[in-house]
């Protein structure tokens, strides 16, 4: 099981994780993983900003705002005095490193990467023990550990490691599954593991979930619950389609799809590690203990009939074209740009061009569309074949997810027939190669009614009702 | 090259002896010019950066069971795993007793040379076993080698000839005889009418068998084997909890004279194909089978789709053998680091001039 940082943003709600711990988990050998209280990695991450310009009263007034909230989180959480003393003796040896790393830094005005690290996993390394003792007060066996100490080892990529998988897995199992045959729960803090060395890193965005399927892929768990304040994985963001419904059943490549355009509760690497083995991941509202949530498994049959599972819409993006008529049958033109557009680091969105190859467009996130159309400028414009740099950036993506939608007949042509109703002219097409995902470019302005059209002719908003 | 020589049994005394033994052939044709620089047993550490004299090593051994209390070097009452990590050497040879159920202290002693940018060499069958994919996967993130061909028959190089076998070609099936052990009280058996327990005695006598002989009679040596062999070649990603095992113990010898009769043999085969799975178990076979060999030898079929079945025959444990094997893999990695050597005479000497 694993809970997000809303699910243990206070001391009323890690009590509430303790139940569904407990109660949820009754007749199941269950591994627990929390990322940290709220926004407790924003606070550090501040922390981090202060401390590598050596602000020393900022940096001194989040340390104290840190500890803090634990240690009434603590006080408010567990009332068993010789568990409050384990458990505060677990806080402040973390506490007081932190203290150390802030300071340290501080004094330098300077942060590595793998001392931000260190601070940043104190977030987790902080949240866990008190979810721990709030578990040995139910009368569980409850164990704490970092990601680390768990077996998790990643490289030396500090801010966004990759865990060294076959080794995670080997080691994980060794250390987990003696302790869970022995009726122990261990409380695993999520978003951290270790460089061979034993230096902390982190995972990077996600990586708490990321933490729970790959403990589950190492133990060979039955299946993942992922914890959060939503009901689940949703057919569209229900902000801009009001009867958007829960997806009861997903495949992993759909989910997948889903997470790449911001579905708010999955990072796209989330499930490599249980799609493998087929592990199941289960989505579900720690308000809502009886509520099933989402099922991401293999082969799903409750919507067979459904070919587009959801609707999601991608705000701030931009599209540039790069336009010229000698770009005609000139081989490498397309690279060139792609070329540029990788140097200065900018992630390509989408990408279409027409056989005419009279030009290429592209869609970029909106933040960085005046640093990427310069570059091209710089680069190609006056030179051979390339004319102009058109930018827009009114626009919005579309992504319509769903399984064998490129092999299936008429979902374009529904789709597109939905929005022309709405007189709502589509800019640009994409379809990946996947197979799951079909994405269009469209005016900012009729972004949402494209959406909840989409949505209603994919008679979206009736699922669930049969 | 400098070594790390983990484990000072039979095999790691034989691995020393082979090394004096061929030193002028290792110099001149491979252009290797090994230098212990550590050696592990029970009894701790001897260490020596300019490198340990092999010949004391091995009578201080003799003498005193231990390696580190008499040999010259000094001693280290540290970690293995730190002293591995700290030792500036190229390659681990890591020979100690092998453990079926966690692989350590082998896969620690690994790791910990990965981690410090080592090569290694082993023969250790548990963690190959346990953490094939964990060990592959630390050697390629620390761009260093990991070979093991004496982990699997011994001196025979069964691993090495079955990849060649599938190369461009496609390997359906692989069986054989994997425990020479079992092999030789089988053939006694067959040959002498003797019951199992008897045969199992003699055995034990000719030094073929342990005292406590029943990782070789219950099957589970041929098992680890198996695994290893499966991994490496077929890319499976089993255990050993995935080979369905049956052993030898208590074979019954009126079966075995029968099936001699009828001009057949019982042999313990291990098997591995994608139809079946991973099978340990007495078995038939046809007496002018190949596979059907005699004594404490190993013998190994490689199925091929497209050029058929091949066998490899050869001798499946004992020190010097596999000695030989960690001896084999040492070169190959010495050719690596390098290129393979020309066959030239060329020598490291030292004392001499000002080098």
């Amino acid at each position: 099981m694993k809970f997000g940082g809303s699910s243990v943003a206070s001391a009323e709600r890690i009590k509430n994780v303790a139940d569904r711990v407990k109660g949820n988990g009754k007749g199941h050998q269950v591994v627990v993983v929390c990322s940290a209280m709220g926004d407790v990695t924003d606070e550090l991450l501040a922390l981090c900003a202060d401390a590598s310009k050596g602000m020393e009263k900022p940096v001194e007034e989040r340390l104290a705002s840190i500890r803090e909230t634990h240690l009434a989180a603590l006080t408010a959480t567990v009332s068993d005095k010789a568990v409050r003393r384990q458990v505060l003796g677990m806080l402040n040896v973390t506490l007081s490193q932190l203290e150390k790393l802030a300071r340290g830094s501080t004094v330098l005005g300077e942060l590595t990467p793998r001392s931000k690290d260190a601070i940043l996993a104190c977030g987790e390394r902080l949240s866990n023990p008190i979810v721990m003792g709030a578990l040995i007060e139910r009368g569980m066996d409850a164990v704490y550990m970092t990601g680390g100490e768990a077996g998790i080892m990643t490289d030396d990529r500090f801010g966004d490691a990759t865990p060294l998988m076959e080794v995670t897995k080997f080691q994980v199992k060794e250390k987990l599954a003696p302790l869970l045959a022995e009726g122990k729960t261990p409380v695993v803090t999520g978003y951290i593991g270790a460089t061979q060395r034993g230096d902390i890193t982190t995972l990077g965005r996600g990586g708490s979930d990321f933490t729970g399927t790959t403990i589950a892929a190492a133990i060979d768990a039955d299946e993942v619950w992922i914890w959060s304040d939503v009901d689940g994985l949703m057919t569209a963001d229900p902000r801009i389609v009001p009867d958007a419904r829960v997806l009861r059943e997903i495949s992993y490549e759909e989910a997948g799809e889903m997470a790449v355009f911001g579905a708010k509760a999955l990072h796209p690497r989330t499930l490599e590690p249980v799609a493998e083995k087929g592990i199941p991941v289960r989505f579900r509202n720690t308000f809502k203990p009886e509520d099933p949530g989402s099922l991401v498994k293999k082969n799903p049959r409750l919507y067979a009939k459904n070919v587009v599972k959801a609707v999601a819409l991608v705000k701030e993006v931009a599209v540039i074209t790069v336009a010229g008529a000698s770009m005609v049958g000139k081989p490498g033109s397309a690279a060139r740009i792609f070329e540029v557009m990788g140097r200065i680091g900018i992630n390509v969105l989408m990408i279409s061009q027409s056989v005419s190859e009279s030009n290429i467009s592209m869609v970029v996130a909106r933040s960085s569309m005046e640093k990427g159309a310069n570059a091209l400028e710089l680069a190609l414009l006056g030179q051979g074949g390339y004319r102009h740099i058109l930018t827009e950036d009114d626009v919005s993506a579309i992504a319509i997810v769903g399984g064998a939608m490129r092999t299936t007949m008429g979902v374009a042509s529904t789709a597109f027939g939905a929005i022309s109703a709405k007189r709502i002219n589509i800019k640009m097409i994409a379809s990946g190669s996947s197979n799951q995902n079909l994405s269009l470019i469209v005016a900012e302005k009729d972004a949402k009614d494209t959406v909840r059209a989409i949505h209603s002719a994919f008679k979206l908003d009736k699922l669930n009702s049969r | 090259m400098r070594l790390v020589l983990a484990g000072f049994g039979v095999v790691g005394q034989s691995f020393a002896r082979l090394l004096m033994a061929q030193e002028k052939e290792l110099a001149a044709t491979y252009g290797l010019v090994p230098q212990v620089v550590g050696i592990m047993d029970s009894s701790g550490w001897l260490t020596d950066e300019h490198g340990i004299d092999l010949k004391k090593a091995l009578r201080a051994k003799a003498e005193t069971g231990g390696v580190a209390s008499k040999a010259g070097g000094k001693e280290v009452p540290r970690r293995p795993t730190d002293v591995i990590r700290d030792l500036e050497a190229e390659v681990l040879i890591e020979a100690t007793p092998t453990n079926f159920k966690t692989g350590e202290p082998g896969f620690s002693h690994m790791k910990a040379a990965f981690e410090s940018k080592k090569h290694v060499v082993t023969c250790n069958k548990g963690p190959l076993a346990i953490a094939y994919y964990a060990l592959h996967e630390l050697a390629r993130h620390n761009g260093v080698q990991l070979r093991f061909s004496g982990a699997v028959g011994g001196g025979t190089p069964v691993l090495d000839f079955g990849k060649t076998c599938s190369m461009g070609d496609k390997l359906t099936g692989i069986r054989g005889i994997l425990n020479g052990t079992c092999n030789y009280i089988l053939t006694k058996m067959e040959g002498e009418g003797l019951p199992f327990d008897d045969a199992l005695d003699g055995a034990k006598k000719a030094g073929y068998a342990e005292a406590d002989p029943s990782l070789d009679i219950d099957g589970y040596d041929s098992a680890v084997k198996l695994v290893i062999t499966a991994n490496h070649l077929l890319l499976s990603k089993a255990g050993i909890k995935d080979v369905k095992v049956k052993g030898i113990r208590g074979m019954s010898a009126k079966e075995v004279q029968k099936a001699k009769k009828d001009g057949k043999a019982v042999r313990l085969i291990a098997s591995a194909s994608r139809e079946t799975g991973l099978t340990v178990a007495p078995t038939l076979i046809e007496r002018d089978h190949p596979l059907c060999i005699n004594g404490a030898n190993n013998a190994v079929e490689f199925e091929c789709e497209y050029s058929g079945p091949k066998v490899i025959i050869g001798k499946g444990a004992g020190g010097p053998e596999t000695a030989s094997s960690l001896l084999r893999d040492l070169l190959e990695i010495r050719g690596r680091i390098n290129g393979p050597a020309e066959a030239i005479a060329s020598y490291r000497m030292s004392g001499v001039g000002g080098g």
